[in-house]
């Protein structure tokens, strides 16, 4: 959609830029999230900007004496943008448990990036299913909190969480009605839109990410939806912010309609329900979202979640994007195959790396398109 | 690599091939069709007259895709006496598939092979195993040739026809004999542990040294480039009705060798393995401009 996303692109490729200029304008702490499980509502509470820490898809050599090479390539990459000082505006780094790899990046970011003043490891439960996860969630945050009026120097009142949970939530809201778009037939919000949008949303502020989505949603149905869309795919995987990936896709005959991965829906899909205690609100949501494989034990709840996105959003095909070396999305792989193929969803495997050959993968695409389509060639 | 009288050798260099039905007349045909298959080792171009294989051409790839799929068109061309503008419809396949400049359509090198192999090996084919010059891919398909699963090896070119070419310099064997040479030994050898050309010239290096014949070493090699396959095509299930493609199909020792471990024969061809995905896109080309009623030319 020419134009009309430009201002999320242009964040997502200026980030930096971003970041070090709101911190100039607001006088505010920049805080380094890693992982969607952060609860940014605390932060937001306390007037910082989270922002997630994303890869750059360069190759890069700093890593290596402090991670393993077989650790996956997000979890690389991410330590690689702390080394190299490119969160250098950063104030502080969290992390709220969810993979044991992303974990030691997270170690190695509190160690080694020195510009890094503060660290915050939030270790939330794993077995978000289990009957004690709320309540251990529901202490575990409320000690962030106190650790982040340590940082601040004041108190934060629960009218203070509550308007950080509003901002937030307006914000998932505003998404799910932008992704609502990609639900027509010929979207006129395509995969590579959708993922600008929900990328930036992790490290713009959100009361201006949202002003930027309500202009969006404001201007979209005066444009037509004449885009073929050709094949209607879903992703599914961890972390994707790979543009080029997604526009080559885009570009060989198909549509991303919906995804589920921690860069798009999984990150916003569900607001903090109305409750008195705005601690249990933020636990509860991110015990609540849909899960990550990390947390998705010993029910596998996201493989009917997984299915009935496909189907909401007539998802044809879904392509798994799967980050090489990543064992929680490996594991559930050839389940979740199982069972999309066996209600009428086929897939296709695609490994990722910190740079990813367009060329191989879109052999791949065509050729998963071709088996997809009509008779045309027989 | 030199040979004892000093002047370079090149024995990786398979042989080119050009070849054209004396049997048929192109000029009685309603309509003529191209392939044109730019692999990223050789490029094939064949011809269909009405949707039956009438020619081919077989050379190496060039340094670019273009002038490749000129230079494959040219020898069916020049052998035919057919010009370009006597062609309906041209697909182009293969990595250099849209660097074509006068085909009409691209079609992934996947569906071409599969529907080249049905055409090559007859409509009970069901599993194919393309082995070409820097990648191999396990396809499955159905009674029309139409791919309904496929896997490709990842990034690394190791256990593919680059990788033969490069021992059949090392061994200083020319590349035809290396099937036959593979199976003069007097006991099969384990397998190198290594597919990756780089690793595998060290290691085929040691083996000499440690007191391994050529053959053996060979033999050796075309072990390892089979398990790498076999351990692909059982990634996602073969059936019996097996069909191999691609350059080192023509090579016994690797054929063999992968028809052992699966317990499988594959079904045999008369024709050149080579050419199934340039003829595949040929025949792609027929249907498609039969639909289109039969109006089309190739691109300028």
């Amino acid at each position: 959609m020419s134009g009309l996303f430009d201002q999320f692109k242009e964040w997502y490729e200026k980030r930096h830029d971003y970041a070090r200029a709101w911190k100039s304008r607001t006088g505010g702490q920049v805080v380094a999230t890693m992982c969607t499980y952060t609860p940014e509502e605390v932060l937001i509470a306390a007037g910082m900007l989270p922002a997630r820490v994303l890869g750059a898809h360069e190759p890069q050599n700093v890593t290596e004496p402090h991670i393993f090479g077989m650790f996956c390539p997000f979890c690389r990459d991410s330590l690689a943008q702390g080394l190299l000082g490119r969160f250098d505006y950063c104030e502080g780094v969290t992390l709220t448990q969810s993979c044991i790899q992303y974990r030691q990046a997270f170690a190695s970011w509190r160690m080694h990036v020195p510009t890094v003043k503060w660290d915050y490891y939030l270790p939330m439960p794993n077995e978000v299913q289990s009957r004690h996860a709320r309540a251990q969630h529901y202490a575990e945050v409320k000690k962030f909190r106190d650790f982040i009026e340590g940082v601040i120097g004041k108190k934060l009142s629960d009218a203070d969480l509550k308007r950080g949970i509003d901002i937030v939530n307006e914000n998932r809201r505003l998404l799910r009605e932008l992704f609502e778009y990609r639900k027509e037939t010929n979207p006129r919000v395509t995969g590579v839109d959708a993922l600008y949008a929900s990328l930036t949303a992790q490290f713009v502020d959100k009361a201006e990410h949202n002003k930027e989505l309500k202009r969006v949603l404001a201007e979209l149905p005066k444009l037509p939806n004449n885009r073929e869309e050709g094949i209607r795919f879903m992703t599914i995987g961890s972390e994707n912010d790979d543009v080029a990936f997604m526009a080559m896709v885009e570009s060989v005959g198909s549509t991303i309609v919906i995804d589920d991965q921690c860069s798009g829906t999984r990150y916003f899909w569900n607001e903090a329900r109305p409750q008195d205690d705005p601690i249990a609100m933020i636990a509860d949501r991110y015990c609540e979202r849909p899960a990550c494989p990390t947390k998705d034990y010993p029910a596998h709840t996201r493989f009917d979640h997984v299915l009935k996105l496909a189907q909401d959003y007539n998802a044809r095909a879904a392509i798994f994007l799967q980050q090489k070396f990543c064992d929680p999305h490996e594991g559930d792989y050839p389940d979740l195959k199982r069972h999309l193929e066996a209600n009428g969803v086929p897939t296709l495997f695609l490994e990722f790396d910190i740079t990813n050959p367009i060329g191989p993968f879109r052999i791949r695409v065509e050729a998963f398109l071709e088996t997809l389509r009509e008779e045309e060639l027989f | 690599m030199a040979d004892t009288a000093g002047e370079k050798k090149e024995y990786w260099r398979w042989q080119e091939n050009c070849w054209i039905d004396e049997t048929k007349d192109w000029r009685a045909a309603k309509l003529i069709t191209v392939g044109i298959d730019v692999g990223s080792v050789s490029s094939q171009a064949v011809m269909c007259v009405d949707g039956e294989l009438y020619g081919f051409n077989s050379m190496r790839t060039g340094n670019n895709s273009p002038d490749s799929a000129r230079n494959a068109i040219a020898g069916v061309l020049d052998k035919s006496g057919m010009q370009m503008e006597n062609v309906h419809y041209v697909v182009g396949t293969g990595y250099g598939r849209v660097n074509v400049p006068f085909a009409n359509k691209a079609i992934t090198e996947i569906a071409c092979h599969a529907r080249g192999a049905n055409y090559m090996g007859g409509n009970a084919v069901r599993t194919i195993l393309d082995m070409g010059g820097q990648d191999c891919k396990a396809i499955h398909c159905d009674d029309k040739g139409k791919v309904t699963n496929f896997l490709m090896n990842d990034k690394c070119a190791a256990g593919t026809g680059r990788g033969m070419e490069v021992i059949s310099d090392l061994m200083q064997i020319p590349i035809a004999e290396l099937g036959a040479r593979s199976f003069d030994v007097e006991e099969e050898p384990n397998a190198v542990s290594s597919v990756c050309v780089v690793f595998a010239k060290s290691e085929a290096l040691a083996l000499l040294k440690a007191g391994y014949s050529k053959n053996k070493v060979v033999a050796a090699y075309c072990q390892a480039m089979a398990e790498r396959v076999v351990s692909l095509l059982e990634r996602i299930g073969v059936e019996k009705e097996f069909f191999i493609t691609g350059g080192i199909a023509k090579n016994p020792g690797v054929v063999k060798r992968i028809e052992k471990i699966l317990g499988i024969q594959a079904i045999q061809t008369k024709y050149d393995s080579q050419i199934a995905g340039a003829l595949g896109a040929a025949l792609f080309a027929h249907t498609l401009v039969q639909k289109q009623g039969g109006a089309a030319k190739a691109a300028a």
